[in-house]
């Protein structure tokens, strides 16, 4: 049981190319799903017309009962909108309380923003709050009507860094028991938030799992170079090929994490970029002219070599043929 | 082009306001001056001459001196008439007019028959508006039908009213010749078009997810314009209706072929009395009276149309620094 989602929709603008949706995906009671891809992959599209604001194909049932073919006023969905869409007439209250009288079950909208840290604005007007600010109240008004699925459209897009980690943690608490679609292009926020992730790209979900899955073993060079995980094409580095195995039909992926840097190893790279992260170094290093990353503590010069090791445990055969090249 | 370039002069101390002020007090003094000389076509030259001064010594750019120079030909072509017919006026005469109950019948048919064409501009444009910002099938032929009494000349206009619902048109029990409803009817076929367009802009403006927002947190379409939709267009669709009153207000061609004269109920004596739309009477006038009669008429009626023009610029100037949020 849960919300389950088969649809299809074709959109259309001026001056640009027809653009098709077409996925399909289930959310269990008490799930976060998040979508994750890349601008334009239509996600936000996706999250629109499971909502109803768009016509489509195919269904959208609820705990079994079918409601692509009510409008989204009694589809039960709360929708947190990238740009907060708060109602700029109204103040804080009144945006926080807009659906209190469609709805028999409710909570309190003004406990709802204390619980946010923003019940000291309760009669200003949107134009005057931060982003941080509107999206909190945009939350709170989404989460008054009790929806059974919460539906969020990149709600910390907008948002400065600071405020974005400080309301991602509010999301994750929010998010904890309740049924979530979750669209967003970032893959940070994707992993802290997920149960799953659905990766889309071109209007269709091409992989879908759970973090690990999706982070560990991309389905396709896509996912892997979307999630931030190398993607090497073994027959472009036959020195890798001849360290690790596998033949020139085959690609590995591996999380920029999990390449251990030392004095020897696997094969030897040369270091081309370095990058000063929060805590680390992220480091960008040639193996036969293919660029793989990987994190350090040190800081080499450009130019210096150094030896990367695998840990097969992390490596990912893609293709489908890790068993054989294993064996 | 909407930030104010720096002035070459420094205006510290004095203030745009009170440049403004000074300039306008110096073009009054130099009109009222070349006007008993008996010369006002001096005040032409001057008003070209004196802007083209103020502009160099306030920008000293050829460019800027160039257009403003221009510019105040046309500003004379608009404003000379004007500042002559004041001038010009009777004052008696004004009075007599103003205390004539055929001028006062006049001013409330003016007014009011033209309300009457915005109300029914609105209640009935304001749901095309709607549509219109949110796309249809056949669109553009809508739009077209919508825009066309822009370009169809007015006496066009009221021979088209005239086919399509007078004698032998499509209601053959209404009469609309020489009537209330012709007039009404005359005036909001060459009005609504800006009832229409000023709500449609409005709703335009509107994010479309404010109403994804009211929609799917429970209020449904009647809901959601009553409590998101409508407040957010109300200045929009207010503006359009004040702009189609004005323009009725200004209709002539339309409702001289409908309705010439119209009968219609006057409050103020409490009874049926005849009368004719403003502009209909100034011409007629004119024609009967000559030029001073109609002279003092019109000035009345300017007066009218100087107040709508204050509401409309009040109306349009507040929409723009507020974003068109209420």
């Amino acid at each position: 049981m849960g919300l389950h989602a088969d649809v299809s929709a074709t959109f259309t603008a001026d001056g640009a190319d027809t653009f098709h949706v077409d996925a399909e995906f289930d959310v269990e009671r008490g799930e976060s799903l998040v979508v994750l891809g890349p601008s334009g992959s239509g996600k936000t599209l996706l999250l629109e017309t499971v909502a109803g604001f768009h016509s489509h194909d195919g269904t959208v049932t609820l705990d079994g009962r079918r409601v692509s073919d009510s409008p989204p006023e009694q589809r039960d969905f709360g929708f947190v909108f990238q740009d907060y869409a708060l109602f700029p007439h109204m103040t804080v209250r009144e945006n926080a309380d807009y659906g209190s009288r469609y709805h028999d079950e409710t909570r309190d909208p003004i406990d709802l923003l204390a619980e946010l840290g923003v019940d000291d604005l309760l009669d200003r007007y949107p134009p005057t709050l931060s982003g941080g600010e509107k999206q909190r109240v945009a939350l709170a008004r989404a989460l008054a009507i009790r929806p059974e699925v919460m539906l969020l459209d990149e709600p910390l897009a907008a948002l400065d860094v600071p405020t974005r980690q400080d309301l991602r943690d509010d999301l994750a608490d929010v998010l904890t028991d309740a049924t979530a679609v979750y669209v967003t292009h970032n893959r940070t926020t994707a992993r802290a938030l997920a149960d799953r992730i659905a990766v889309m790209n071109d209007g269709r979900i091409v992989q879908l799992g759970t973090p690990e899955e999706i982070f560990e073993r991309p389905s396709s060079p896509m996912v892997a170079r979307f999630t931030g995980s190398n993607y090497v094409d073994l027959a472009e580095t036959p020195s890798l090929r001849g360290a690790l195995g596998g033949t020139e039909d085959d690609a590995i992926s591996i999380r920029p994490e999990a390449v251990e840097l030392g004095d020897g190893g696997d094969v030897r790279a040369t270091v081309e970029r370095v990058v000063r992260e929060d805590a680390t170094n992220r480091l960008t290093l040639s193996v036969d002219g293919e660029a793989i990353e990987a994190f350090a503590d040190v800081s080499p010069d450009i130019g210096d070599e150094m030896w990367l090791t695998f840990p097969p445990d992390r490596l990912y055969y893609m293709d489908g043929r890790e068993e054989a090249i294993r064996a | 082009m909407a930030t104010r370039t720096e002035t070459r002069v420094s205006l510290d101390g004095i203030g745009r306001g009170a440049l403004a002020v000074a300039f306008v007090a110096m073009q009054i003094l130099a009109f009222v001056a070349a006007y008993t000389t008996g010369r006002p076509t001096w005040y032409a030259f001057f008003m070209v001459g004196s802007t083209a001064v103020t502009a160099y010594v306030l920008q000293g750019d050829t460019f800027v001196v160039a257009a403003a120079t221009l510019g105040s030909v046309l500003m004379i072509a608009l404003a000379l008439p004007l500042f002559l017919f004041v001038a010009r006026q009777s004052p008696s005469l004004i009075v007599e007019k103003t205390l004539d109950s055929d001028v006062h019948r006049m001013i409330y048919l003016g007014v009011y028959g033209p309300l009457l064409a915005a109300l029914v501009s609105l209640v009935f444009g304001v749901p095309l508006a709607h549509l219109l910002s949110e796309g249809f099938v056949g669109q553009p032929l809508v739009e077209s039908l919508v825009d066309l009494p822009l370009v169809v000349p007015h006496s066009v206009a009221g021979i088209l009213i005239l086919f399509g619902f007078g004698k032998g048109g499509a209601f053959p029990n209404v009469s609309i010749l020489g009537t209330m409803v012709g007039m009404v009817l005359a005036m909001a076929f060459v009005s609504a078009p800006y009832a229409v367009n000023a709500a449609r802009e409005a709703f335009e403006a509107i994010d479309d997810r404010l109403e994804y927002a009211s929609r799917i947190h429970g209020a449904n379409r009647w809901e959601t314009f009553r409590r998101v939709t409508g407040p957010l267009a109300v200045r929009g669709i207010v503006t359009g209706g004040v702009l189609a009153w004005a323009r009725a207000v200004s209709e002539f061609g339309a409702v001289a072929v409908v309705a010439y004269s119209v009968s219609f109920f006057y409050l103020p004596a409490g009874e049926k009395v005849t009368a004719q739309h403003a502009p209909v009477f100034v011409y007629n006038t004119y024609l009967q009276g000559g030029l001073a009669e109609s002279g003092a008429v019109a000035f009345l009626l300017l007066a009218v149309s100087g107040i709508i023009f204050l509401i409309i610029r009040y109306l349009t100037g507040d929409s723009t620094t507020t974003g068109g949020v209420v």
